[in-house]
């Protein structure tokens, strides 16, 4: 497209210029494009900066944060491992995410299942619901939890952090099954049935695999989602059984030393390791509604 | 197991091999498809009745009651006959605002370079757009942090030329720039989905015609981009003044928005039904705001968008 915009410009000009009005010259075009070009690294270094800055900051050798950083040295990860705090905060987070993950995603196949192909009363108000529990604020949805726990006598614990995390993330399984489903050619279900197989079998061999791809980028979606949550966590848990997330905006409220940016960069490196996986079965980009490749 | 197992049968195996469309209630006769249906969906229905619906009228109902639990119209008479509580309310809309023009000056161009890349890039570049929205925020703003305070490298910056650097933490200044930072995305990806269908023919056209590029791109990329950008202002907007913790890491207790006081009130002063009450006016003028802002450009944009 490029190209051909470029001989058309470069014949028009040629043409042009007697009529008047030049359409664009070779020299413009390409200036365009190289301040394009600058302009979007310049976006691109805004989104990047807050996270390569904090794992620069990671390795200074100074007792205080300081970008960029003075000398390299691991000392700041190893003092993580003399903080036990982190470290318990670390396992909560993981375990708690990593059941939201399974969780979410079962619910989210069976739910997406129902909506996409059976009639049953209040179908359009759950895919509705759905689409509007993006829209609740979580500071809001938090302290409604809070409430609603207290209500029914239920002591904050990994579970309830667990069930309320679900609410961060069902919904965008569901969405990503309904997607995959929405792509899923029928007649190959069919024509498994016509062949013999059993519904088990046509679930297991066809309909399934169809979904693979969605199901797991929405696990790993859901294990980021509720590890790094930290809004709703505020209101749920308690000072002995606190997330990493909001270990980290406590230990912030007093202190601003390396070890935070250590644990950040942890945490980064965990977060990317789940994106990568997402990107190569999904792409990042489906997972919030939006295919730039279409 | 039961539940999965029975997916396949059904209407999945009609023989005219089409779906029960969605959303359509048609004559049912069959009530299998009913209870399978239902069955599959109950877990999902149950989390969100019991954690999503419940908890909310929770909340409403707490909100209008006194700390004993009496029925009182106070927590909003006090919100509202309080001149602090209103400045605080301007201020969070305010903030939303600044920071839904701040993603549209700079995801704007953006997504107008992204549509002439290659789709390598193309990819590479929407994986950069979403990274904030990946990484923990608690990382996300503590990087701010680093970068606006007095002693960091944009600080630096002006000091190597000579100048003082202007304060640039714990204001609006580095609330807006934290928010910008995190939902630029979702002003961006909006944005591609409007300007990608867009007849690459149009703007030769014109131009042979004799438009010059500003009038082009004025006259018909804005206008026919217009839904993508409506899209994305109010989910900014809405995201902006319902979110916590950039706010309370960039902002510190100097900038005063609502979410702010949603959390100090529960958690600190432990007074649950006023801070519902300033939860439930956040979410209903929201609401109304966007809802008005829809029905205002609805004429103007795409339906869809708004649906």
């Amino acid at each position: 497209m490029t190209t051909a915009t470029e001989t058309q410009t470069a014949t028009a000009t040629a043409t042009s210029k007697a009529a008047g009005k030049p359409i664009a010259t070779g020299a413009g075009g390409r200036a365009r494009r190289l301040l394009g070009a600058v302009f979007a690294a310049l976006v691109g270094l805004f989104l990047l900066a807050p996270v390569l800055v904090t794992i620069a900051s990671s390795l200074t050798t100074t007792s205080y944060v300081t970008f960029p950083p003075k000398g390299l040295t691991l000392h700041w990860y190893a003092e993580l491992l003399n903080r036990p705090e982190f470290l318990d905060s670390f396992l909560l987070s993981i375990g708690v995410a990593a059941g939201a993950a399974v969780v979410s995603t079962a619910l989210g196949l069976a739910a997406g299942l129902a909506i996409h192909r059976y009639p049953f009363p209040g179908k359009s108000v759950l895919d509705r619901l759905f689409s509007s529990a993006f829209a609740v604020p979580t500071i809001v949805l938090g302290i409604g939890l809070l409430q609603w726990y207290a209500q029914l006598g239920m002591a904050s614990s990994p579970l309830t952090l667990l069930l309320a995390h679900l609410v961060l993330t069902v919904p965008y399984t569901v969405r990503l099954v309904l997607a995959g489903l929405a792509g899923l050619d029928r007649s190959a279900e069919l024509a498994a049935a016509g062949l013999g197989a059993k519904a088990p079998q046509v679930f297991w061999h066809v309909t399934l695999p169809a979904v693979r791809g969605p199901l797991i980028a929405g696990a790993f979606f859901a294990l980021i989602t509720s590890f790094d949550d930290l809004t709703i966590a505020l209101f749920v848990v308690t000072t002995d059984m606190q997330t990493l997330p909001v270990r980290i905006f406590n230990y912030l409220q007093y202190n601003y030393d390396p070890t935070v940016t250590a644990v950040g960069t942890v945490m980064v490196l965990f977060a990317a390791v789940a994106v990568v996986i997402i990107e190569r079965v999904v792409g990042v980009a489906h997972l919030f509604g939006a295919d730039p490749e279409s | 197991m039961a539940a999965t197992a029975r997916v396949a049968d059904g209407p999945a195996l009609t023989p005219d091999g089409s779906a029960p469309t969605p959303g359509v209630s048609g004559p049912v006769t069959k009530r299998g498809p009913w209870r399978t249906g239902l069955l599959l969906a109950s877990p999902a229905i149950a989390v969100l009745a019991l954690l999503f619906i419940a908890p909310l009228f929770m909340l409403v109902y707490n909100s209008f009651r006194t700390q004993s639990g009496d029925p009182t119209l106070h927590n909003y008479t006090r919100f509202l006959g309080d001149s602090f509580y209103r400045d605080v309310l301007w201020h969070t809309l305010w903030i939303g605002a600044l920071t839904t023009l701040g993603c549209l000056v700079v995801g704007y161009p953006f997504a107008v370079y992204l549509r002439g890349r290659s789709p390598r890039a193309r990819n590479y570049l929407s994986l950069v757009l979403l990274s904030p929205l990946l990484i923990s925020m608690v990382t996300r703003a503590y990087g701010w942090l680093v970068l606006l305070g007095p002693k960091g490298p944009i600080a630096d910056g002006f000091h190597a030329l000579g100048q003082d650097a202007p304060k640039m933490l714990y204001n609006d200044t580095a609330v807006v720039i934290g928010m910008v930072h995190v939902m630029l995305a979702y002003m961006v990806l909006p944005l591609m989905g409007s300007l990608d269908p867009i007849d690459p023919a149009l703007t030769p056209a014109a131009k042979g015609l004799g438009a010059s590029g500003w009038t082009c791109f004025w006259r018909i990329t804005v206008p026919l981009s217009l839904p993508g950008m409506l899209a994305g202002s109010l989910i900014v907007f809405s995201l902006t003044v319902s979110s916590f913790v950039t706010p309370a890491i960039l902002g510190g207790p100097t900038v005063k928005l609502m979410p702010y006081f949603v959390y100090t009130e529960a958690t600190s002063n432990l007074n649950w039904p006023y801070a519902a009450a300033i939860g439930f006016v956040l979410i209903v003028v929201t609401t109304i705001l966007t809802a008005v802002y829809a029905r205002l450009l609805r004429g103007r944009g795409d339906k869809e968008v708004f649906a």
